[in-house]
């Protein structure tokens, strides 16, 4: 069992409440506490999401009615706000880019070929180091280059992927963060039917910055894939993933 | 995953970017199934109006919980449109039950939920499940879910005690775990 700390029965109540609450018998009272529990209790939060998924074939009993045509426009107007203050950060310009909704959008949508089942992991830049058109004979610090873009089959969680070969250090930037249950990203790297070997825990949301280990520098050569799991928070216990993986990519040296 | 799950799946990680197409998008999808979950909940077309704008709102506000919450779009959307429609009923026609009052022990035979919450592909064999169950705790099951019923209620339409209705309902969802482990 996960949680050694709770008695068996305490779990059997625990598939008792949290699947009366999805069936949705509890007073007013009692969802409200449920709910609150949800919030902060991960292993019970994932109780819940499992009947909500189990019992989702019920769903079918409800007939689908055209709602009345007023009713988008309202809610549209009710959201216009945070709308509003999207739709500006799309015109912000380039010190803003990583902030903005456009980029993310343009990634969010490479995703889309992911979701026909193949593996993605696109260079949308060269290397540095990389030979590199009318800038090869200038020497500066090697800037950090977008280096890939992974992105979830299931979940829709994208990420991209930043590498600087002269420092070794690897940035990972989620572009949508998993939930608010405290848990960690960790990315791993898998060569051929090598079992997979962690390369560090990324930061919940923002940019992920990883140094990747200087023993483990070569493992990040083509055709290695890239993965990254949701993890208990501070990593899997096991040293192996546990969660469910967000996003995976091969790599493509070039 | 089926790739219209796929698609919806996208659009509403979209939301979680405050993405208004995509918002609108979601909306035309999926609109009449969550207006037909308010409505066959509440019994009330202007409460149902209501509730969807609601529920509406809640998606865009609450889009980036999706992401790492494994489970499928439609049932994340639904799960959100009968949470909210069952508030707005217990709101108007108040039940009172408490977690401790006929609480019980029951054996644990349940794995480990977070081992399992990420498997897909339960789904139909809730279907096997419910043919289990006595027929008449299966209906309860089932008109509990699908309408929101109250433990008072159920009990009521099936001319039952309410502790008995507890006992039939608990057991029965701790059959159902069991089964769908199989």
């Amino acid at each position: 069992m996960s949680n050694p700390d709770q008695s068996e029965g305490d779990r059997a109540r625990d598939e008792v409440l949290a699947g009366e609450y999805v069936l949705g018998v509890l007073s007013a009272e009692s969802r409200a506490r449920v709910e609150a529990r949800i919030r902060r209790d991960r292993p019970f939060a994932a109780i819940v999401a499992r009947w909500e998924e189990n019992l989702s074939p019920l769903n079918d009993e409800y007939e689908a009615i055209a709602p009345p045509d007023f009713i988008l426009p309202m809610v549209e107007r009710r959201v216009l706000a945070t709308r509003r203050r999207a739709l500006a950060s799309r015109t912000s310009t380039f010190a803003g880019l990583w902030g903005s909704l456009a980029f993310w959008r343009t990634l969010a949508l490479a995703s889309i070929f992911l979701f026909a089942g193949t593996m993605f992991f696109t260079f949308v830049a060269p290397l540095p180091g990389a030979p590199d058109a009318g800038r090869s004979g200038q020497r500066q610090p090697a800037p950090l280059r977008p280096l890939a873009e992974l992105a979830g089959q299931n979940n829709a969680v994208s990420l991209i992927a930043r590498y600087s070969a002269g420092d070794g250090i690897l940035r990972l930037t989620p572009v949508a963060t998993a939930g608010d249950q405290p848990h960690s990203l960790e990315l791993w790297v898998i060569d051929g039917n090598d079992k997979a070997v962690s390369l560090g825990i990324l930061p919940q949301s923002g940019e992920g910055e990883l140094a990747v280990p200087q023993a483990l520098r070569p493992k990040l050569k083509d055709g290695v894939t890239l993965a990254v799991s949701l993890e208990p928070y501070g990593g899997s216990p096991s040293g192996a993933p546990t969660g469910p993986v967000l996003a995976l990519g091969k790599a493509q040296m070039p | 995953m089926k790739s219209s799950d796929a698609e919806l799946s996208h659009l509403v990680a979209q939301i979680a970017l405050k993405d208004g197409d995509a918002f609108r998008a979601v909306y035309e999808r999926t609109s009449p199934k969550l207006f037909g979950v308010c409505l066959r909940i509440l019994k009330d077309r202007e409460d149902a109006q209501d509730a969807l704008q609601e529920v509406y709102v809640k998606i865009w506000r609450n889009a980036q919980r999706f992401a790492g919450s494994n489970v499928g779009p439609m049932p994340w959307l639904c799960a959100i449109a009968r949470n909210h429609a069952i508030d707005v009923l217990r709101a108007r026609r108040p039940a009172s039950d408490s977690l401790e009052e006929g609480a019980q022990q029951f054996p644990d035979d349940a794995p480990d939920p977070e081992s399992t919450a990420v498997i897909k592909g339960e789904g139909r064999r809730i279907d096997r499940c419910m043919q289990e169950l006595d027929p008449q705790r299966a209906e309860a099951v089932k008109s509990a879910y699908v309408e929101g019923l109250s433990y008072q209620e159920l009990a009521k339409r099936h001319a039952v005690p309410l502790n008995t209705m507890r006992t039939w309902l608990r057991r029965s969802l701790l059959s159902l775990r069991e089964c769908m482990e199989r």
